[in-house]
């Protein structure tokens, strides 16, 4: 009995009770540790609420995407001229095979076709050629349409079996495509000098 | 609210201080008036029994909230005892916020200051397209002045030069063209330099180097005209200075 007057009396108290935890909070923001806490706990916040703005932005920043595709198409690119500037009769086949990794499109098909007439030559030349990039910068690239142009200074070192080898620098002009395998040559020359020309 | 509350501090009580069970009774009793008294608002009005039952509610509160700051002699009752414990959860909950908080902070400014440091990001060439065709463009123009040579005009090669170079750059090129220099007059030389391909390699801010493939004709105007071409390839550093770029190293990938 006097259980149930207690609980049907407990909904009286709730006017108090509320009104003391109000005069609670009031307290405790007077409280010096709970105002230093708040205040810690704002900065924080402001700091985590900025520093992770910085960082979508850092995520999110599209130029940064394509600094980081021109770099692997530079990279790829310099790789690629390297590979094709180098052949040893003595390991013709992998040499070949990485000329043909390295490329796409309209040179890929070119060196597929003309593979067996050139293994010959440089199997009866018996010359070593090995490459070293001096240097490499991308001219052109068009992220959507997976395009690139790139340059590079190309110093090729040319060894037959008779005489001193042969050094030459190139100035090399190609196109890289972008393929599920990631960047390959689509053309590659010299760039033209204008007395040959005409 | 206030009435459950009696009756946990109860049973704590019962566990807690066996030799007290004998006051239960009074307790229940005085738990009933403490309800009537604050049914009615009047605290001081209860009397000493329920006096008792609530210092000793505070003392269990305090107890099971260690290190709380109420004030021993503050009047309690059950709302007090949740402040009590609000007190306490407050600085709690804030100082886990600030610490979770403070740790995302540190980690995201970290994180995103690594991002900011990538070596690619650094690099702008490309990405800020306006910079790197003004560097092309006026590093290109540079290379032609500079690597010009009329031998009826001396003249305008040292302008070119005092113009478009700096640093080190000053002492190659001189290097560079002491012999055109010494036969021009004699074999009525033109060199001109004209710039084919260009290439920036990287660019941060006033700094940039450029690959350069540029076409040389030399043209000798004496007895029987001659011109020869020749290809060059090289690399140039560059800075800004004021609005304008200027050759600073000039690398011609020599071993």
């Amino acid at each position: 009995m006097a259980r149930q007057r207690t609980a049907r009396q407990g909904t009286a108290p709730e006017g108090t009770g509320r009104e003391g935890s109000a005069g609670a909070v009031r307290a405790g923001t007077r409280n010096p540790l709970v105002i230093v806490a708040l205040a810690l706990a704002v900065c924080a916040a402001g700091a985590a609420g900025w520093g992770g703005w910085l960082r979508y932005e850092a995520t999110h920043d599209d130029a940064a995407a394509f600094a980081r595709t021109r770099d692997d198409a530079l990279a790829a690119g310099e790789q690629a001229v390297q590979n094709m500037n180098t052949l040893d009769h003595r390991s013709l086949e992998k040499g070949l095979d990485s000329w043909e990794q390295s490329t796409t499109g309209d040179l890929h098909r070119q060196l597929v076709d003309g593979r067996d007439a050139f293994a010959e030559q440089i199997a009866e030349a018996k010359t070593v050629s090995t490459a070293e990039v001096l240097s490499g910068a991308v001219t052109e690239l068009d992220e959507r349409a997976g395009r690139a142009g790139v340059m590079v200074a190309l110093r090729v070192t040319v060894t037959a079996p008779k005489g001193e080898p042969a050094v030459k620098e190139s100035r090399l002009l190609g196109s890289l495509t972008r393929t599920a395998g990631g960047w390959k040559l689509s053309a590659l020359g010299q760039a033209p000098v204008g007395g040959t020309g005409g | 609210m206030s009435t459950t509350r009696h009756l946990v501090n109860r049973r704590r009580r019962l566990a807690t201080a066996p030799p007290r069970t004998p006051g239960a009774e009074p307790d229940q009793a005085s738990e009933q008036a403490t309800a009537t008294a604050t049914a009615t608002d009047t605290d001081a009005d209860a009397g000493p029994q329920a006096a008792q039952d609530t210092a000793s509610d505070l003392d269990a509160d305090t107890d099971a909230t260690a290190g709380s700051d109420t004030a021993p002699d503050a009047p309690g009752n059950a709302p007090r005892g949740k402040a009590s414990r609000l007190r306490v959860g407050l600085p709690a909950v804030l100082c886990a916020l600030t610490v979770l908080l403070g740790a995302f902070a540190v980690w995201a400014f970290a994180s995103a200051g690594d991002l900011r440091d990538e070596p690619a990001r650094q690099n702008t060439a490309l990405t800020d397209i306006g910079r790197t065709s003004e560097v092309k463009g006026r590093i290109s123009e540079a290379v032609g002045a500079v690597f010009s040579y009329d031998y009826a005009s001396p003249a305008r090669s040292d302008r070119a030069a005092s113009t478009y170079l700096t640093g080190r750059a000053v002492q190659q090129h001189k290097d560079m063209l002491a012999d055109v220099r010494e036969q021009a007059p004699r074999q009525k030389l033109v060199l001109t330099t004209t710039v084919t391909e260009s290439g920036v390699e990287f660019l941060d801010g006033d700094r940039a180097r450029l690959l350069i493939f540029a076409d040389q004709s030399n043209t000798r105007t004496g007895k029987d005209e001659e011109t020869t071409y020749a290809a060059a390839m090289f690399a140039v550093d560059a800075v800004r200075r004021g609005d304008t770029w200027l050759i600073a190293t000039i690398d011609t990938f020599t071993r």
